[in-house]
């Protein structure tokens, strides 16, 4: 009926008018490439003109070597730009790296422990009237605002320092006992009591003495903050436990005291059964 | 088995989604693997929950027990209830070791010392937090185990977490506890409220995106990319003001997720200001109302109404400043002084 006719017309007005649009498109396309070609056909001829002259030997105007400069500008600031990269990679890596902003410095505290890169923090800092802390991002458990208010007016370096120096201990601490949970679990018995620091650290763990295991009990406390190596070791076992293990107690004791958790267990499992 | 318990348990069932119910009573582990495979968990939630309370039956539960299901159930579904964030402090700076047996026990002891009948439950979680449910009695009525107190605490931070109920008269004795046990010296109620319990953890501990300004290179730059199927009949008028505010919004806003917050409420007890000639107000006294921004998720509408054209950018400052504020009362009053203006309150 008439509706069908009008959707008809109605159809192949949208045709056209598509392949209209694609017409004008190819066209504007061909001008824009008669144009390019025009615009490099005046270039080649330019160059071209530079290298007779440059072939009769007369110093030109523009210079001995007139096409190097130019090349030469751009690589020198690419250059620029590279190694400025580099530069800020390496302040990153170091652990402590800040830049200015328009109401003071935001320094950036990124934290490793023995060669894995861990979590990055950040303190946005206003300096004036007085040097203090606008906004940050460091855990809620740290104490920050104390040590803020021993140092930050007074030595900010070693406000920074000392702040670097808990946030690195407790990742440590954090990565030590991630590691253990994640590859040891088949040693450690029921759960393992942790807190947000992670320094005090409860559990009970499998040792096997001639053909039997026995759980040991080790409470570690890190006493110091600043450091990722507890200052407390208490190991004990059952009343039931051989009397030659106290002698093995006293070696893990000695050693959770020296090298990371993980690390003590890996040379548990390495030596295994090693216990007379 | 008790009555009462098998009642609770019935109903705590009757609560979860019926896809849960089985994964969250292996969660539970109160009923063994073997015990759970006798229950069709396509039956009706009814049927299903009179199952699990025979089987409870069996095993003789008791109130402890059917507690932990309810702390189960809330740990998975705390978004039923309404947190509020209590702040506590410390004069002192001794390091705190925090022991959780310690801390459970002096928990435990200072509350039973104020009212003996209370139910205490606790259950701690991988990420350092502890979960406490108190069901509160009175001193001559066993306690209500449907009127029931939440506490989420992480160790050693000064932020506490408590969906209380209705009963308000006990919140102090509560207050008094965590106060004690986790060795701090007072706690005051902050103006921060949310359903969104993860959402209240992100503000405090700071664990929502800040814009820091750093040299360090972004891992995706997409800020030059354009639309792919741009239709070239439209033409862009004001660019250059899109582009200023997507700019200015970010900076405010950062680039991850909001926290999700349901409301911000304004008190505000400024004077009205009019045209001395209407003289609207016979007394000069301030002109008191409440304005309440309500939203399924306030952070993220307001960070989309610059760029959907409905609000100029950068937003008012008593806007963008809920999450470092880590409030969303706030009272404002009139600035006495050099400045006229509106001055909010701490």
């Amino acid at each position: 009926g008439v509706l069908a006719h009008l959707e008809l017309l109605e159809a192949q007005a949208h045709e056209a008018a598509v392949k209209q649009e694609e017409r004008e498109q190819q066209e504007e396309k061909l001008a824009r490439l008669k144009a390019r070609v025009q615009e490099l056909r005046l270039q080649r001829d330019e160059l071209r003109a530079k290298v007779d002259l440059q072939q009769k030997g007369e110093p030109g105007k523009e210079g001995a070597v007139p096409n190097l400069a130019q090349p030469t500008a751009r690589a020198v600031i690419e250059w620029k730009i590279r190694s400025i990269k580099a530069m800020l990679q390496v302040f990153y890596l170091t652990g402590i790296s800040g830049k200015l902003t328009k109401q003071g410095v935001c320094f950036c505290i990124s934290t490793a422990y023995e060669g894995t890169y861990l979590d990055s923090y950040y303190l946005d800092l206003l300096t004036k009237p007085e040097v203090q802390i606008y906004r940050h991002s460091v855990p809620v458990f740290i104490p920050l605002h104390q040590i803020a208010k021993k140092y930050l007016q007074t030595d900010i370096r070693r406000f920074l320092s000392v702040l670097s120096d808990h946030l690195n201990a407790y990742v440590g601490r954090r990565h030590q006992v991630d590691q253990l949970q994640e590859h040891f679990s088949d040693q450690i018995e029921g759960t393992l009591q942790r807190n947000s620091l992670c320094n005090l650290l409860v559990f009970n763990y499998n040792v096997s003495s001639t053909s039997k295991t026995f759980p040991f009990n080790v409470r570690l406390l890190y006493g110091d903050l600043c450091h990722s190596l507890p200052t407390e070791v208490t190991i004990s076992c059952t009343p039931d436990a051989p009397a030659s293990l106290a002698e093995t107690a006293a070696a893990h004791s000695d050693l959770f005291r020296r090298v990371g958790l993980h690390k003590a267990f890996r040379s548990f499992s390495g030596a295994a059964g090693s216990v007379a | 088995m008790d009555e009462t318990v098998a009642e609770y348990i019935r109903r705590t069932v009757l609560k979860i989604p019926r896809d849960e119910i089985k994964t969250m009573l292996q969660k539970w582990g109160f009923l063994s693997e073997a015990q759970l495979q006798t229950i069709n968990f396509h039956q009706i939630k009814d049927n299903i929950s009179q199952d699990v309370v025979q089987l409870c039956e069996e095993n003789s539960a008791d109130i402890k027990q059917a507690a932990v299901l309810d702390i189960i159930y809330n740990h998975i579904y705390p978004n039923k209830r309404v947190w509020s964030v209590y702040q506590m402090n410390k004069t002192g700076e001794e390091m705190d070791f925090f022991d959780l047996t310690e801390f459970k026990k002096k928990f435990k002891r200072q509350l039973r010392s104020a009212l003996k009948n209370v139910t205490i439950n606790f259950r701690e979680y991988e990420d350092n937090a502890v979960w406490i449910r108190i069901a509160w009695g009175t001193p001559y009525r066993k306690p209500n185990q449907y009127k029931t107190s939440y506490v989420v605490y992480h160790s050693q931070t000064p932020y506490v977490f408590v969906s209380a109920s209705v009963l308000k008269s006990n919140l102090p004795l509560l207050c008094q506890a965590l106060v004690v046990a986790s060795n701090y010296c007072d706690i005051r109620e902050m103006e921060l409220r949310s359903h969104s319990l993860n959402s209240l953890k992100d503000i405090v501990f700071k664990r929502y995106s800040q814009n820091f300004q750093t040299y360090y290179p972004r891992p995706l730059e997409e800020r030059n990319v354009a639309p792919e199927n741009e239709d070239l009949r439209i033409i862009q008028e004001n660019r250059n003001e899109k582009e200023r505010v997507q700019r200015v919004n970010r900076q405010i806003f950062g680039d991850g997720p909001q926290p999700k917050l349901e409301f911000a409420q304004y008190k505000l007890e400024t004077m009205f200001k009019s045209d001395p000639k209407m003289d609207v107000l016979d007394k000069k006294e301030p002109f008191r109302c409440l304005v309440k921004f309500s939203s399924p998720h306030l952070l993220e509408s307001l960070k989309s109404l610059a760029p959907a054209g409905m609000a100029d950018a950068p937003l008012s400052p008593l806007l963008t400043c809920i999450p470092q504020k880590a409030r969303n009362y706030f009272k404002i009053r009139e600035k006495k002084g050099l400045f006229p203006g509106s001055f909010v309150s701490p």
